[in-house]
């Protein structure tokens, strides 16, 4: 399938009065194919936002260049610059941005009025659009009197009927219900299948990006941490932070001594882990609360107890301390343990981070604030 | 610390009337978390404890001390009734500093300046906030702004914390932390928590035991968490609690089947169930797969969810939704849209169906 | 979820003797003798006659050729004012609001400059300037083009709609430049996206969104102009422009205050308020068609239009207009101050500051600034508290009728200062037993009357942002009632009750209007003191005393600024 958007090398600074000067996208490079569903995915502040600015052709470039659909929109070096209304996008925004001063039909007609399309094509391929996203029989309403669901459809309709090859979402979902959103989302899907455009999707909940995409990025700080499908970026993500960003994680932060892997505060009972060849003498071992193994106190792995149980409506969650650490492990009811019982905890084939410093954590706080 | 008892409470708001004859007891020094669908007067509730309402009928007991009894016509003004409170929208003073608003409960009960300042001094440090004693709260985060309001509840030592709706402020990752830490301080100091949300999930990490309210304000369980999860009292409390599938049952020549447009034969009734007129309710990770069950689906389609995926599976005329975890996933194998997977429920219950309900 | 409900009143209200019920009482009866009896006074003596029903006096008035073409004067001033004060804020609004054009700040500043002073001030300059006779402008134009005739004539009808354009064209302009801020720029993005050009956003998205902003400025000022004394009393009577407030001025004024004349202007007065409530009928229906939520998501900068070529003329434009509207009348008024004799050209040497020495030693001048500083504190102070106090009863204790204190205490600001005035001496001359005529109280009791809604709306607004639960957490913390009400509800509202006080304080200091039919022998306000200097043809010295005037403003509302500024975060 061929590129239909390409960022070469596309970055963007700002100068601001308290912070000094921001590199909010710096030197990003992706493409994605016809029909794909991308995800932007990050914290706010990671420059997600202002990248699908740029390629709407909100935000100008300080460097690089933007193609779409095989055309240049955006070159610095070109000093080219197409606005907006000429790059043939549809694209559906956090607030609504549905005009209160039109009905739905006006809202959804308004695209092909301003391409001069004759008024029987018009109602058609307004009635279509509208079909699509459920608002048949809503025409003549307006926008105050919906609810916030029926207001994100008419942006969909809205979007959808110039039939455009790419659409760009912009956190469509974050101001609706957890319930709506996964119908929505489904809807999404069910337009893409139906009309065949490309998505960029930018949102910063991991489990709506998880479920729509074909490919996501990771972001953080303006630079790209990791580019892959959803499945590889929950199971091999590249560092710690993707680890964290995507799913629930346990750390553990351990000693390699000798070959022998012991969690921090007890260097007596070593973990059943094999250090990579290149570990350092501190790491950190990431899993999933509900990848570790917890069983009888008999079995082979950590020796240690229940410290507190909780249940869940869908698992039973317990915490139980790991040398100086508590571990949050996550089990289906079935596997029973009470509080106080002794266990043995083993972790299945982690992933091995080096320590990460504190001024990372401090430059992400900052940049949040601007 | 105390214990509370609401004996017999009616409320009434001109015809509507939001709960009636309400019982409801909080053990001493235990996190007592109430849930229930908004609206469904949880708030009315706390408002009557506090004193922000006037309930028609019963009383209100906090330890030995009557608040409320509407025969002996006893009603303890809100400024005397010596409960601690958190609001949702935090309700943190803001024209004073984070120290002033912690102080402020103190200074009404006219205690010594010495006093005022050792005991908010050491009620911001049981939420790590001593280094804020002098911003304002337009300078803190929510989450900040939140430990405040429970530092102000806590500084007198009440009898009891009432917590409304305490986190739904803040974000994801935040309340996590938020929850745990409450936890924490109630464990140190042992007050008694009564803890209002519609979200049973954070209850369910919080409580000691929990009270689950229906719609119409009756309290349908009290009990331990896993009082409510593993024996729901009734089809609310289990649909109340997850999302789950509900199949219809039916009965034809003294054998069961599942009713989903066409008729699936089912075995697995256990003893003393009557199916006629029944649902069975199954969890989503509770449906599991099976290749040598008789039962046979066809999966529509499968999304990826980090800790588990998500199927949606056509039985008969019927969608069902199953979750799988990644490490079943695993074990299991993935199946691919448009495949046909046997699947067996593991602890199914069986209600009523809701047409029989009505 | 319902849990609004206003209970903790409730269960307070189960005790015999409390505050709430104080408080809604005093409300009551406070609005009860500053409105109601004003108003109802100009209704009966417009009407009945000695006791008996009367039409005649209110017919006689209404078919009266004078009146009428008075009343036609007053709708064409309003109308052309409304319509080009509108197309001028809007446009400054947007240029301001959206455009990239260089010095906003300072622009917007100066942009709010006329709506500090009063317009009368304006009028007088401005007929310095271009009077039809001798104004210095026209004098210089035909000297020095050899003209033959007077080019521009100030006193006309397009004077008087120009000088009200320049100072009330801000209503439109300030009413539309907060509704671009606030508006979701991604509505408009939204449109380019859909493909529609700069131009048509502008047409089709931005123009309809502000619609609401931009009817309800205009109206403020077709209500505002219609009402209106200064400008036309000023300009107009040189060539017998009259409109309805000058007129019913002049009917009283020509019968030296007797009480046919004062019965005569409660029936013009009552033409006046039929003219106006159409107005507010007019802005009913044209808000309700349009009255929608533009203010959403997430704060953003909207993107601004880029000018390019058209920056410089526009800034040029915009200047300009500064000038001419802002800087030339001030400048005016300040040169004019220090002539030795009016008609001298304005020479170094034939200026002098004797103006100022006569202007202080004449009769009643101090009095005069020492009434208007009286009479505005007086009523900014008394209408801070009332305000407050109607604002808290109406937000907070919702007693029964309290949509009729809403909209007794809104009421006078719909009335037409002129009416007002009648009815406060209708009221406070002896008819009710309490004689106020010719003292300062009378004028303080219509200022009261007229701004009591300013103060209550500062306060409304500033009460709806305490959330309930800060009392309720005050009172679960041992606070009484009481002890809420003075530690947590009065310090959050206390810097909207100081701008209250400030937004009455400062009109009322350069009020004419109301005063004008009020004023006694000794009760001289400020404003009233230029006015009858200039009448009296002493124009140099009511220029010296408008210098004090504008200077005095100035640094009111310095102060003011700087008061308002470091505010501790509410």
């Amino acid at each position: 399938m061929a590129d239909q958007i390409v960022l070469r090398h596309v970055t963007k600074k700002f100068t601001t009065k308290t912070l000094g000067d921001i590199v909010a996208v710096d030197d990003f490079n992706l493409s994605v194919s016809e029909g794909e569903c991308f995800s932007f995915l990050g914290p706010s502040g990671c420059g997600k936002s202002t990248t699908l600015r740029m390629i709407a052709g909100f935000e100008d470039l300080t460097e690089g260049e933007i193609e779409l659909c095989g055309r240049i929109v955006s070159s610095k070096k070109k000093n080219l610059y197409v606005p907006p209304e000429e790059r043939g996008l549809g694209m559906v925004f956090q607030a609504f941005a549905v005009w209160p001063h039109m009905n739905v039909f006006e809202n959804v007609a308004f695209p092909l009025r301003i391409q001069k399309m004759n008024k029987s094509d018009i109602d058609r391929r307004v009635a279509e659009a509208l079909k699509h996203t459920s608002l048949t029989g809503l025409e003549k309403t307006f926008p105050s009197d919906l609810s916030g669901g029926q207001q994100q459809r008419i942006a969909l309709a809205r979007a959808i009927v110039t039939n455009p090859k790419v659409m760009l979402l912009d956190e469509p979902l974050s101001n609706l219900d957890p319930k709506l959103r996964e119908t929505m989302r489904f809807e999404i899907k069910e337009l893409q299948r139906r009309f065949g455009f490309t998505i960029i999707f930018v949102t910063h909940d991991q489990a709506e990006a998880m479920a729509i995409s074909d490919r996501m990025m990771v972001c953080d700080m303006g630079r790209i941490v990791q580019i892959d499908t959803p499945e590889n970026l929950y199971n091999k993500p590249c560092n710690r932070f993707v680890h964290n960003f995507l799913g629930e994680s346990t750390f553990v932060n351990v000693l390699v001594k000798d070959g022998k892997v012991y969690a921090k505060g007890d260097e007596r009972q070593a973990l059943s882990l094999t250090a990579p060849k290149s570990a350092a003498a501190e790491m950190v071992v990431a899993t999933r609360p509900n990848e570790i193994a917890l069983t009888g106190p008999t079995e082979d792995g950590y020796q240690t107890h229940i410290e507190k149980r909780i249940f869940l409506t869908d698992r039973t969650e317990y915490l139980v301390p790991v040398g100086e650490q508590i571990v949050k492990v996550q089990t289906p009811h079935r596997v029973a343990f009470a509080e106080g019982e002794a266990c043995c905890v083993r972790f299945v084939e982690p992933m091995w981070y080096p320590v990460e410093d504190a001024a990372a954590e401090k430059e992400r706080s900052r940049r949040q604030l601007v | 610390m105390a214990n509370v008892r609401f004996e017999h409470l009616t409320v009434r708001y001109s015809e509507h009337t939001v709960f009636s004859d309400f019982s409801l007891e909080v053990e001493s020094g235990q996190i007592l978390c109430l849930v229930g669908p908004s609206g469904c007067g949880k708030t009315t509730l706390v408002r009557a404890l506090l004193g922000l309402n006037k309930p028609e009928t019963g009383t209100i007991t906090v330890g030995e001390r009557v608040l409320f009894d509407a025969k002996r016509r006893v009603n303890v003004p809100a400024e005397k009734r010596n409960i601690g409170i958190v609001f949702q929208d935090y309700a943190v003073w803001p024209h004073m500093t984070v120290i002033e608003n912690v102080s402020y409960p103190l200074k009404k009960q006219r205690r010594n300046k010495q006093e005022i300042r050792e005991r908010a001094m050491k009620a911001l440090e049981q939420v790590h906030m001593t280094e804020y004693a002098n911003h304002l709260p337009s300078q803190l985060s929510g989450g900040q702004q939140q430990r405040v309001a429970i530092a102000r509840a806590l500084v007198t030592d009440s009898d009891v914390v009432v917590m409304d709706e305490p986190i739904t402020n803040l974000d994801a990752k935040l309340r996590e932390e938020m929850l745990l830490e409450i936890r924490m301080i109630q464990k140190r100091l042992g007050a008694t928590i009564l803890y209002i949300t519609h979200d049973q999930q954070s209850a369910l990490q919080l409580c000691d035991r929990m009270a689950i309210m229906r719609q119409d304000g009756s309290l349908c369980q009290c009990g331990t968490d896993e009082d409510i999860i593993l024996r729901p009292a009734d089809r609310f409390v289990f649909e109340f609690i997850g999302v789950s599938n509900f199949i219809p049952l039916c009965v034809e020549g003294g054998r069961t089947y599942l009713d989903c447009g066409e008729k699936i034969p089912f075995a697995d009734l256990p003893a003393g169930v009557d199916a006629r007129g029944k649902e069975m309710g199954v969890r989503l990770n509770d449906v599991v797969f099976d290749r040598q069950s008789p039962i046979e689906a066809t999966v529509t389609s499968r999304v990826f969810l980090g800790s588990e995926y998500n199927y949606f599976l056509r039985l008969g005329q019927r969608d069902i939704r199953v979750q799988q975890s990644t490490l079943d996933a695993r074990t299991f194998g993935m199946v691919a849209a448009g495949e046909r997977v046997g699947i067996r429920f593991l602890n199914p219950r069986f209600y009523d169906g809701k047409g029989a309900m009505a | 979820m319902r849990t609004n409900y206003s209970d903790l009143a409730a269960v307070d209200g189960r005790r015999r003797l409390n505050m709430d019920k104080v408080m809604t009482a005093v409300c009551f009866v406070l609005l009860f003798i500053i409105v109601i009896i004003p108003i109802f006074m100009i209704i009966y003596n417009a009407f009945f006659y000695e006791g008996k029903f009367d039409l005649s006096l209110f017919t006689g008035q209404m078919t009266d050729s004078k009146n009428l073409a008075a009343m036609w004067n007053t709708l064409k001033i309003a109308l052309f004012t409304t319509v080009l004060g509108t197309i001028m804020g809007v446009f400054y609004a947007w240029l301001l609001g959206r455009s990239d054009i260089p010095m906003k700040g300072v622009m917007r500043a100066l942009f709010n400059i006329p709506y500090m002073f009063p317009p009368f001030l304006g009028a007088m300059a401005w007929d310095i300037l271009l009077n039809g006779r001798s104004g210095y402008l026209n004098r210089f134009l035909v000297s020095t083009l050899h003209l033959s005739g007077m080019p521009f004539n100030i006193n006309s009808l397009g004077g008087i709609v120009f000088v009200e354009v320049s100072y009330y064209f801000p209503f439109v302009f300030m009413q539309v430049v907060s509704a671009l801020e606030r508006m979701d720029p991604t509505l408009e993005e939204c449109a380019r996206i859909a493909g529609a050009k700069q131009r048509t956003v502008i047409w089709k998205i931005t123009l309809p969104l502000v619609k609401p902003a931009i009817s309800a400025g205009a109206l403020l000022i077709l209500t505002t102009s219609l009402a209106h004394f200064g400008v036309p009393s000023i300009l107009g009577y040189a060539q017998g422009i009259y409109t309805l407030p000058t007129r019913i001025y002049s009917v009283i004024y020509n019968t030296g205050g007797s009480f046919d004349g004062i019965r005569q202007g409660a029936a013009l007065s009552v033409m006046l308020v039929i003219v106006v409530a159409l107005a507010l009928v007019l802005q009913r229906w044209v808000l309700s068609t349009g009255n929608y939520d533009i203010i959403k998501g997430k704060s953003m900068r909207p993107t601004l239009i880029k000018l390019r070529g058209a920056k410089l003329p526009l800034l040029l434009l915009a200047v300009l207009t500064l000038v001419l509207i802002v800087i030339v009348p001030l400048v005016m008024i300040v040169l004019i101050s220090f002539i030795k004799a009016y008609g001298l050209p304005l020479k170094l040497e034939n200026f002098t500051l004797a103006q100022y020495a006569r202007v202080f030693n004449a009769n009643g001048t101090l009095d005069s600034i020492k009434n208007s500083l009286f009479a505005s504190i007086t009523a900014g102070v008394v209408c801070m508290f009332l305000g407050t106090l109607v604002a808290y009863v109406v937000q907070k204790i919702k007693p029964r009728g309290k949509g009729i204190l809403e909209i007794v205490s809104m009421l006078p600001y719909s009335i037409p200062g002129t009416v007002l005035s009648i009815g406060v001496i209708l009221a406070w001359s002896g008819a009710l037993g309490v004689t106020l005529y010719n003292t300062i109280w009378i004028i303080l009791v219509a200022y009261m009357a007229r701004y009591l809604s300013f103060s209550m709306k500062t306060s409304s607004a500033a009460l709806l942002q305490v959330h309930s639960s800060l009392e309720e957490a005050a009172r679960v913390c041992g606070a009484s009632h009481t002890e809420s009400l003075a530690d947590i509800t009065l310090p959050l509202i206390r810097p909207a009750m100081v701008s209250g006080f400030f937004l009455i304080f400062l009109p009322a200091m350069r009020e004419v209007t109301t005063s004008i039919l009020l004023y006694g022998p000794y009760t001289r306000t400020l404003g009233v003191q230029i006015y009858s200097l200039r009448d009296a043809g002493m124009i140099p010295q009511a220029a010296a005393l408008a210098t004090v005037a504008i200077g005095l403003i100035i640094a009111l509302n310095t102060i003011v600024t700087l008061i308002t500024k470091d505010r501790k975060g509410v």
